[in-house]
């Protein structure tokens, strides 16, 4: 077990309880009780078990004299020496405060004697003798805490890696193992630097390589290889728990998450220098305002669940809303922290950290600098040359706004109060209601051209003057105003409820609607009738759409409210009963009520615009000369080309990523305020129903290479939180960063990290097996520009790296977990690499890079909540035989035969693939529709590449792993392929623990 | 601060499972890493001294997605029948999830007193009173969000955010298997697709995946994932099977006589003996069709499936939860451990879970009859087995409902209050202990609420685990299913 800070000593006399008349007396006659005989007893008899050094509830302890003092988290400081009856302490144990009462239920309250102790010693100044104590370990004496050292590496080996290995193993009495065999050596790197096989024909070309640099020039060759970031990026997907659907209720798709994914290949593959690949991910458009790949890189920030329905039907206003976006910051702030420094920030939301030096601040302040940010889909785009022009447009844009704003300054200060009333009258033109009580809402269709019809019954056959079609407002997939509105539809009139008879069409603008797309109205009425002329009347009013509008994947008739008006202006449906093709009567939102209920959502009124803006501009342009109003005007001019090459940009691509969210209805985000960071709280006891005070943006108080608080003027953008932060971690004298990364590192290329605990350098997690070693390789990495090529490089070329895997009964005696490497872990491959390992043997790897992710399941009943079916998949569709970097990632239902293999779990951060065996994944490696499938693949590849059963056997042993059949294997292999079938043979190649695990 | 935790004593540093650092280590450790794959080894090497005696062997958990209301299933509410259609008045500000509350609305079916307790039920759980002396009641369970997915995740693994393992994960981490034929922890979905959040309910995040719920479909051709060959493989013959397995094992043993010391290779071939065997063993614990009539009338399965209506109905729903019950005792019978069965899949139009937002009567109505009858008679089959004794059976939601309409026939939701109800394994019948208020709103001691950590924390006590102890370290925390929270309901014990 690791060395950690023992326990406190136990100090106090336990049970010790003491009091009576003469204790009363006493303290009636005003002395402060002493401490040591009178108070601790009674704090020792009362609290000590919950806040003591067994557990420190709330993050309070009463052995402890500083902390007893000052600490406790919702509600510090405890003790305000001088006033009992401000102190919460003294007010839980002595009932004065209603909502909270120590001790707990259950436990005997303290006697009125002993509160009057605590008063009169809290009244007196709580004197607390030093000496009466209990004294803590000194938080800030950790390995992590401590700057990175460079040590020399020791003398005895010319490669640094194993002049640290040795060293450690000697004083172990340990011996490194003998150099692995080249086969052995090229299948290992092969899989770690590119996640595939190596083919029989490279194995044989190694083998037989003489020259002295064959593995440097293997080394290089396979980091050369874009193979290599599919590998890598794999590994890091697990760590930001990447995904391609939201996950939580309703797991809707994510259909722009992929260029994140994209990018992190890229990176890897360019050897982006890692201090770039830290910033471009935390504040990426902030540090690299001209790179298009930095805003995908931001999917970072947006890479782990997400809570629709939190987000999407509940407002911020509301509790469970405010609890959606504080889990959706924590999940920011964990994931930033925990990928990039290793640390477990995310255990001080409730109270300071149990076992690290993080106090609840610093983790609100982390959530602080994430407090603007939603995840949402952010425009930008991929064309680096469009990027830079409409990035250049935007600044011309604002240049130009500047510019007439400064130069109507003085008229709008010679217009006077006049015109702020004028400007405010249309804002207010402007400003409507969304969505009220939205209205009706069909059935969802699979096709556009479904027939639906919505219908009033008005009572009585009236004489119909107008007939009002008032369009819905939803945010559903952000579509907003105009939601539903059918694309063709007639209106008609009949006395006959089923329209069989008597039908007469309101034919004004029937060519419009019914013959033609009419274009989305947003939320301007639309009306026909029959003219006064014509006398349209009936008793009930039906509206048919013939084609209906587009929603998500799908397609719906909806309306806000249908208004039949008589001659004198009546609106006579309302409140009338509505009946319908069919209706989804969602709860109070979407009702065939709704659509007779009076209520819509407003929009402004054009005319009423255009009068208000044609009167601003008069009193505006009062005080304006000759030049000023041509400079206007040219102004003007200027803003419109502006305007209209910004519409001529090619439509921007959307990266899913941590952004400044514009959203219309529940979900607003910060767009509103311009992007404003939303107040963050210190929350007691992480409730969001217990805000205590604001916090400002910062990171680690513990680490001190530079202030915790940064240093930002209170107005800052939001963007400058996220680049400070960035700064913060990739800061050359942070303890954890470099460290961090090179153990990860470390860990993919031996199974393990040097740090046991990839994602926590914490006392709760592991020491450095190598100390010395780590920090070398952190500095090293560092000092060198941060290349992660480098940085695989100097690992595999160690001879340490290079040693064989094979077991010693001598090595096992000493350290039979291999800590001290003195062999190479064996290691199982990882899912992805098994499936990528099938379909190289198959021949059916289809190397294509990027874009949308590949899927191995049908999708039913999108329109709610998608059911992601995999069994239903075709096993033979050759979109899926692409790498699995490439899948897309369910969170609601993973995929099953890959989650059987351990498969990183979308939904958690995974710093280290656990490594199970059970007969669901013998079921699943033997059963499943992509084994027997690629097995007949496989088969079929090499009885085309051999001419004999003999040579079609061997070729296949070969291709699953990496070595001819010895000559009784052969024979055997041979008479199974015979009797059974030459894919039948392939299926239980791919079955081997030779073919899964990796020597 | 030390961590004193048992689970731990014997690993080095995280990850800290024993078995997982059997895995890791890879040899001269004798069998030990085969049995940590079968899972005989329980977390807790020897039970740590004090420790509960166990009661429970294996656990049932009925869970109705979209939550089930309260007040018209299991809480009477007559103030709400005197009250009927009164305009609603909480006494606070209320945030409902949907806005608008409407009147009062009283349960929607008439309660009767059933069983020697006289515990009231509604007329459409009346099935339920043949059993309800087994029964113990809990009505004032709270929960912390009023969201399906947070709610349904908290009820499930006992944390509002996904990445957490299902008790029944924990279960199986901390007690193993009984049956090396049969998974460890089952899951029968709802036949019309998972509730919110899917596999998150009951994947084994963290926990070493073996501890996973399998997805057990009774009714399908493939009942579990990948138990017999896909139809791609056509050139898969029973024959070639069995001459597989043999080229298999034989290949298998070469490579690992030369890598002498790593016990994964061997735990590896003996998977597929056990995968061979649970190929014989799951499609046999499946077969319904082996009940003989008098059990299957006791279901009410007696007539076979039919060709449903379209709109929502008690036959169907009976049906299809009857066998999901059926199938469940059966499994347990055979020493699966942990069966978790669901009625009602996510939210989704039309209704086909507990969502009543729009129509109680119309959703509540068959899903309740079709879950009394089916619970009912799993209860009783329990019973005449000689089984209840030692098994623990949960019925839960993700929350309650509101006591008044949200302007229509339905009701929203109610995280304030809702009801459990627990079974067997040691648990005493004919019981109500928590109360909720006058009109179900909010537990009656606003204070004393019970919670899902407390739920949790008894069902491991009476499978013979401190809750405080069965941890699992994860990302910097000695996690546990009861989070720091979680009290041993000793009112609920026999």
């Amino acid at each position: 077990m690791l060395s950690r800070p023992a326990p406190a000593p136990r100090f106090f006399p336990r049970g010790l309880r003491w009091l009576g008349a003469a204790l009363l007396s006493l303290v009636a006659a005003g002395a402060a009780p002493d401490f040591e005989r009178e108070v601790q007893p009674l704090l020792a008899a009362h609290c000590l078990k919950c806040h003591g050094p067994e557990k420190q509830k709330g993050g309070y302890r009463v052995d402890v004299k500083a902390i007893a003092l000052t600490g406790g988290e919702g509600s510090a400081p405890n003790l305000l020496p001088g006033n009992a009856a401000g102190s919460p302490l003294f007010r839980y144990v002595s009932g004065a405060d209603p909502d909270l009462r120590m001790p707990p239920a259950g436990e005997p309250p303290l006697a009125p004697a002993e509160v009057a102790v605590l008063r009169a010693w809290i009244d007196a100044g709580a004197p607390w003798p030093d000496h009466a104590s209990a004294t803590l370990a000194d938080p800030l004496d950790w390995w992590s805490l401590k700057p990175v050292t460079r040590v020399t590496p020791p003398p005895g080996a010319p490669h640094p890696v194993d002049a640290f290995i040795r060293a450690r193993l000697a004083t172990a009495g340990l011996r490194p193992a003998a150099p692995a065999d080249r086969r052995t050596l090229i299948r290992r790197l092969s899989f770690d630097l590119t996640g595939l096989p190596p083919s029989p024909e490279e194995i044989a070309a190694f083998v037989a390589d003489p020259a002295p640099d064959a593995y440097a020039r293997l080394v290089d060759r396979l980091l050369a290889s874009p193979r290599h970031g599919e590998r890598w990026a794999r590994h890091w997907l697990d760590v930001v728990h990447y995904g391609d659907t939201h996950g939580y209720d309703k797991d809707k798709p994510r259909p722009n998450a992929w260029p994140y994914r994209d990018y992190v290949i890229r990176a890897f593959n360019a050897d982006k220098p890692y201090a770039r690949f830290v910033q471009e991910q935390i504040a990426g458009d902030v540090l690299f305002p001209d790179s298009p790949e930095a805003v995908e890189a931001l999917g970072f920030i947006a890479a782990g669940p997400w809570d629709f329905i939190g987000h999407a039907e509940v407002p911020e206003t509301k509790i469970d809303g405010k609890l959606a976006r504080h889990l959706d910051r924590d999940n920011m702030v964990a994931n930033a922290i925990g990928t990039f420094a290793s640390a477990t920030v995310h255990c001080a939301q409730c109270h300071q950290h149990k076992f690290d030096p993080i106090p609840q601040e610093d983790y609100y302040r982390l959530q602080a600098v994430f407090a603007a940010l939603d995840r949402t889909d952010r425009p930008y785009h991929r064309d680096p040359a469009v990027h830079a022009r409409a990035r250049r447009l935007e600044a011309e844009r604002a240049e130009n706004v500047a510019a007439l704003v400064a130069l109507e300054a003085p008229w709008r200060a010679a217009a006077g109060p006049a015109l702020a009333a004028l400007d405010r009258s249309l804002t207010e033109a402007s400003v409507r209601t969304p969505n009220v009580r939205r209205g009706y809402h069909s059935a969802t269709a699979a096709t556009a051209d479904t027939v639906k019809w919505v219908q009033v019954d008005l009572g009585a056959s009236v004489e119909i003057d107008r007939i009002w079609l008032l369009p819905a407002s939803d945010p559903f997939n952000g579509i907003g105003d105009g939601f539903g509105f059918p694309v063709r539809f007639k209106v008609e009139v009949s006395d006959d409820p089923e329209f069989r008879t008597g039908v007469k069409l309101a034919w004004i603008r029937y060519d419009v609607t019914f013959m033609a797309d009419f274009p989305n109205p947003g939320l301007t009425p639309f009306s026909t009738g029959g003219g006064k002329d014509d006398g349209l009347a009936g008793r009930h009013v039906r509206v048919t759409a013939t084609r209906l509008a587009p929603r998500k994947d799908d397609y719906i008739f909806a309306l806000a409210e249908l208004k039949v008006t008589d001659r004198a202006g009546n609106n006579v449906a309302l409140g009338k009963p509505v009946t319908a093709v069919d209706s989804i009567e969602s709860g109070e939102r979407w009702a065939k009520a709704n659509l007779t209920d009076g209520l819509a959502p407003s929009g402004p009124g054009a005319e009423e615009k255009a009068a208000l803006s044609a009167r601003r501009e008069e009193l505006l342009l009062a005080a304006a000369d000759a030049a000023g109003r041509e400079r206007r005007a040219a102004l003007l001019a200027a803003a419109e080309r502006l305007g209209s090459e910004v519409a001529a940009l090619p439509k921007p691509d959307l990266v899913y990523a941590g952004g400044i969210h514009r959203g219309t209805g529940t979900f607003t985000g910060t767009g509103a305020s311009g992007g404003k960071p939303r107040p963050i709280h210190l929350l007691a006891r992480g409730q969001v129903t217990h805000p205590g005070r604001l916090v400002v943006p910062g990171a680690l108080s513990a680490l001190t290479f530079t202030p915790a608080i940064f240093d930002l003027p209170a107005d800052a953008p939001e963007g400058e939180r996220r680049a400070a932060l960035a700064r913060w971690l990739t800061d050359p004298r942070h303890p954890f960063t470099w460290r961090s990364i090179v153990n990860r590192v470390w860990q993919y290329h031996f199974g393990r990290g040097l740090v046991e605990t990839p994602d926590d350098f914490g006392r709760n997690g592991g020491q450095p097996s190598h100390p010395e070693l780590l920090d070398w390789l952190a500095a090293e990495f560092r000092d060198g520009g941060g290349s992660l090529k480098a940085l695989h490089r100097l690992i595999v070329t160690s001879e340490t790296y290079r040693q064989a895997s094979a077991g010693d009964p001598a090595g096992a005696a000493i350290d039979a977990g291999n800590g001290l490497l003195w062999r190479q872990n064996r290691r199982r491959l990882e899912a992805e690499a098994v499936r990528d390992a099938v379909l190289a043997a198959s021949g059916r790897l289809d190397l294509a890079m990027g874009g949308p992710g590949w899927r191995d399941f049908v999708v039913e009943r999108p329109e709610h909540s998608p059911h992601y079916v995999y069994a239903k998949a075709d096993p033979e569709d050759p979109a899926t035989f692409r790498r699995s970097i490439y899948r897309f990632i369910v969170r609601s239902q993973t995929q099953p035969w890959m989650t059987a293999l351990d498969c990183a779990d979308p939904s958690m951060r995974v710093d280290r693939r656990s490594e199970s065996l059970s007969p669901l994944q013998a079921l699943a490696l033997l059963n499943n529709g992509f084994i027997l499938t690629q097995a007949r693949h496989f088969a079929a590849r090499v009885t085309a590449e051999a001419p004999d059963l003999a040579g079609q056997v061997a070729r296949a042993h070969a291709l699953a792993v990496g070595r001819a059949p010895s000559a009784p294997e052969a024979a055997r292999l041979g008479e199974f392929a015979r009797v059974h079938g030459l894919p039948a043979l392939c299926r239980v190649l791919l079955n081997l623990n030779e073919f899964l695990f990796i020597d | 601060m030390t961590n004193d935790s048992p689970y731990h004593r014997l690993a080095p540093a995280a990850p800290p499972t024993r078995r997982e650092f059997l895995w890791s280590s890879g040899g001269g450790l004798g069998g030990l890493a085969l049995a940590a794959m079968l899972g005989r080894d329980r977390a807790l090497a020897a039970p740590a001294a004090g420790a509960p005696a166990p009661r429970a062997k294996r656990v049932v958990q009925f869970f109705m997605a979209g939550a089930a209301s309260h007040l018209d299933l299991f809480d009477y509410k007559p103030e709400l029948v005197k009250r009927d259609g009164q305009p609603s008045d909480f006494g606070e500000p209320v945030e409902a999830f949907q806005n608008g509350l409407g009147p009062w609305l009283r349960p929607l079916w008439d309660f009767r007193p059933h069983g020697g307790c006289g515990k009231l039920l509604s007329e459409v759980v009346a099935p339920l009173g043949e059993v309800v002396d087994e029964l113990a009641f809990v009505h004032n369970m709270t929960g912390k969000s009023g969201v399906h997915s947070a709610a349904t995740l908290l009820q499930a693994t006992g944390f509002q955010l996904p990445g957490f393992p299902g008790a029944g994960s924990w279960v199986s981490y901390g007690l193993g298997s009984l049956n090396d034929n049969l998974p460890t922890f089952v899951v029968l979905p709802d036949h019309r697709g998972f509730p919110s959040n899917g596999v998150k309910n009951w994947d084994a995040a963290f926990l070493p995946a073996q501890h996973s719920g399998t997805l057990v479909y009774p009714d399908a051709e493939a009942p579990i994932a990948d138990l017999h060959p896909h139809r791609a493989g056509g050139y898969v013959t029973s024959a070639g099977e069995a001459d597989a397995h043999r080229l298999l094992a034989e290949l298998n043993r070469g490579h690992a006589a030369t890598r002498e010391g790593d016990q994964r290779l061997d735990a590896r071939i003996r998977t597929y003996e056990l995968a061979a065997r649970m190929q014989l063993a799951a499609p046999e614990a499946l077969d319904l069709k082996a009940e003989p009539e008098h059990v299957l009338r006791l279901y009410g399965l007696d007539r076979g499936p039919q060709t449903w209506p379209k709109e929502i109905n008690a036959a169907e729903e009976t049906w299809h939860f009857g066998r999901k019950c059926l199938a469940a005792r059966r499994l347990l019978e055979r020493g699966v451990r942990f069966v978790q069965v669901w009625s009602g899949n996510d939210n989704s139009f039309p209704r086909r879970n507990w969502d009543s937002h729009e129509d109680v009567r119309r959703d509540h109505g068959p899903l309740a009859l079709g879950m009394a009858r089916g619970a009912a008679a799993f209860i009783q089959d329990l019973r005449q087995r000689g089984l209840l004794e030692d098994t623990l059976i949960l019925w839960t939601t993700e929350f309650g409902r509101m006591p008044s309409t949200q302007g229509g026939k339905g009701r929203d939701h109610n995280p304030f209050v809702f009801t459990n109800w627990l079974c067997g394994g040691g648990i005493r019948g004919g019981i109500t202990r928590g109360e909720s208020d006058a009109f179900g709103y909010k537990p009656l001691d606003r204070a004393n609420p019970t919670t899902v950590y407390d739920i949790h924390a008894t069902l491991l006590h009476q499978l013979g685990l401190d809750h405080t102890r069965l941890t699992f370290r994860h990302n910097g925390i000695d996690r546990r299913l009861t989070d720091v929270h979680g009290r041993v309901l000793r009112e609920l014990l026999a």
